[in-house]
């Protein structure tokens, strides 16, 4: 079971877990994935120090309104690893934490001994408009993120009381305040890719229809000097979820290598 | 009590797509029906002001076949020149909708110049789905609303040109052509659907509140709190800040009256205002406050309402003459409603102009007590 607490980051009170021993990592979360511990993360906890924050307005961590801009998140969590006084660590990021993740390394990439972004959005694909989430209900929202719709289980919701319902209505609108429009890109990032220079892993499931593989992974392939590109054949847009063993297998062992080589 | 006619100008046809808004496909829409369509509901404008109407009323809507003004102002200007004595209430702008507030402060100006002073300035927020056609980020809705509200009644009336820094909205010279005839400015008006911040915004600024499509019960909690509210802040609301919008269909026979509300108002209700759910409820559009309110008393959604709910929970008037001067004294009197908004569809363009006539000749004789009152004076400003 991993420790729970809140702690306030520069003023901004959110809710963190944690557990594991080893070299210090951070993960990110992606949309609806706020406080989910589970196998991915368990996995990861054999082999390091996870640290899984909640976003400001998911989870157990309330809505902060100076929150307006995506880079606010990036340094929100650059704030974070000061106040842990976490000086490097392996960054984890999946879909919209992957994107959190990504202006972080464009901003401090040598504080990462490794970047690990799955099926991350964020940046202007040419050829790509990601499907508008926002304008769908439950069965299009999991036909479009889940490759196996049983994964999609490990995210529903415990009940559909009033708390439950605006708990999501509060994630949904912390998600919209720095991705509806543009939706879930930021125009100015694709360009600064170019500046990280930790070593870095791309996820990618082969099924992903919200971030396709063409030409969405392709692109961030290509725009992070050395990314290598690995993709799970079983996977939607979020592998640590469909295939957590081998995807978790498949981060640690990067981190590892990647943490050793350093 | 005084009456304005309101006109949602829709496209009315059946189809079998799961959202009336936003997604419909335009490919619905046959511009030459259309033509027709325009004309007859300028028509039935034209009318209602020769019958008596003090008011007319167009709105904004964007992408659905429920209402097709995206441009009320051009609607607006239309009925300028064609009208001389009545109102025209533009309920309203959808203010955060539009990335220049400025040309919502020109265009009524131009209109309530040219029209010497007729024109009533709604402001709206624009409803959920209109984010979704628009683009606008709804966590922003409320925040862009006041201050676009606040840009724009200060252009009205304070001398130009001036700076204005906001958060949304940045301009160094704001200084429009021409300034409105009415003074300080236009009335303005909030139609809403009963936010308790709307309610206070409204009610401190002395800004009549319009309830649109709701039911009775709920229009009467809301003018309630409208009215507390006028209290807190040292007044006592006068009826004419209190507007209900309700459609009524007027017929030979209440019988017949039934069989025309049953298809025509249940159209706008079932497939006008049918919505693909998400569409309800974009992320942040309301504060979590207003969303569990929501949630402890949800609803029916608009799509699901029968016609014996409409008429048991009153979303609607029915009858025969009688029948809706009965009707419409619970609004006179208990609501204290100053002015009735009223749609009308008699199915055809000339049964709607028989319905209109009936409601004049038969129902609003008898709600004239107020004949030599001017609606506005005072209030809106």
């Amino acid at each position: 079971m991993p420790a729970s607490r809140e702690l306030s980051i520069r003023g901004t009170p959110i809710h963190l877990m944690q557990d594991g021993a080893g070299p210090a990592l951070l993960f990110l979360h992606g949309a609806g994935g706020a406080a989910r511990w589970l196998p991915f993360q368990e996995r990861l906890a054999e082999s390091f120090n996870v640290y899984f924050p909640s976003h400001p307005g998911h989870g157990g961590s309330p809505a902060a309104e100076w929150i307006e801009h995506i880079s606010d998140l990036a340094f929100h969590y650059l704030d974070l690893l000061d106040e842990l006084r976490l000086d490097r660590i392996h960054l984890v990021g999946a879909s919209f934490g992957g994107w959190i993740a990504a202006e972080m390394a464009t901003m401090v990439s040598h504080r990462l001994a490794s970047l690990v972004l799955i099926d991350p959005v964020g940046i202007r694909v040419d050829g790509w408009i990601y499907p508008f989430l926002f304008g769908m209900d439950i069965p299009e929202i999991v036909a479009t993120i889940f490759h196996n719709p049983m994964a999609a289980l490990a995210l529903a919701p415990p009940d559909q009381s009033i708390d439950t319902l605006a708990l999501q209505y509060r994630q949904g609108a912390a998600l919209a305040r720095v991705g509806w429009n543009p939706y879930l890109y930021n125009p100015l990032l694709r360009r600064r890719l170019g500046r990280i220079a930790s070593p870095t892993l791309l996820c990618w499931g082969a099924h992903d229809r919200l971030a396709p593989l063409a030409p969405c992974g392709e692109t961030w392939a290509k725009a992070i000097p050395g990314a290598r590109l690995q993709v799970f054949d079983e996977s939607g847009h979020v592998p640590h979820l469909e295939e957590a063993d081998v995807v978790a297998n498949a981060v640690a062992e990067f981190c590892r290598r990647e943490g050793a080589a350093r | 009590m005084k009456f304005y006619y309101f006109h949602l100008m829709p496209y009315i046809i059946e189809h079998d797509e799961p959202s009336s808004w936003v997604t419909l496909s335009n490919r619905h829409y046959d511009p030459v029906v259309g033509h027709t369509l325009y004309n007859q509901y300028l028509d039935q404008f034209e009318h209602a002001e020769k019958l008596g109407w003090d008011g007319l009323c167009v709105n904004e809507h964007h992408q659905n076949c429920y209402g097709t003004m995206p441009s009320p102002n051009v609607m607006a200007a239309m009925l300028v020149r064609r009208t001389a004595r009545a109102k025209i209430a533009i309920l309203g702008n959808g203010l955060p909708l539009r990335e220049n507030p400025l040309r919502i402060a020109e265009e009524i100006a131009m209109l309530d110049v040219a029209s010497g002073g007729r024109i009533i300035s709604g402001f709206v927020r624009g409803i959920s789905a209109e984010y979704f056609s628009t683009g606008v980020n709804p966590t922003h809705s409320r925040e862009r609303f006041y201050e676009a509200a606040e840009l724009i009644l200060r252009a009205w009336t304070e001398e130009g040109p001036f700076p204005f820094d906001g958060r949304f909205y940045r301009f160094h010279y704001v200084n429009p052509w021409p300034r409105p005839l009415q003074k300080p400015h236009p009335p303005v008006w909030c139609p809403s659907q009963g936010s308790s911040e709307t309610v206070e915004w409204a009610a401190q600024r002395r800004f009549p509140y319009l309830m649109v499509f709701t039911p009775i019960k709920r229009i009467a909690q809301i003018y309630g709190e409208y009215r507390e509210a006028c209290e807190r802040n040292g007044y006592r609301a006068s009826r004419y800040q209190l507007t209900v919008n309700v459609p009524v269909v007027v017929a030979e026979s209440d019988a017949k009256a039934r069989e025309l509300a049953e298809k025509h108002v249940m159209w706008v209700f079932n497939t006008g205002l049918r919505m693909h759910p998400p569409f309800w409820r974009p992320p942040g559009y309301m504060t979590e406050a207003s969303l569990r309110r929501l949630l402890a008393n949800p609803p029916v959604l608009p799509s699901d309402l029968t016609f014996e709910q409409a008429d048991r929970d009153g979303y609607l008037i029915y009858g025969s003459p009688a029948t809706v001067r009965d009707k419409l004294r619970v609004f006179a009197d208990e609501l204290q409603a100053g002015i009735l908004c009223t749609a009308m569809n008699g199915g055809t363009h000339e049964r709607t102009l028989e319905l209109m006539q009936l409601f004049a000749e038969e129902v609003m004789p008898h709600f004239r007590e107020d004949a030599g009152v001017d609606e506005t004076a005072g209030v809106g400003r």
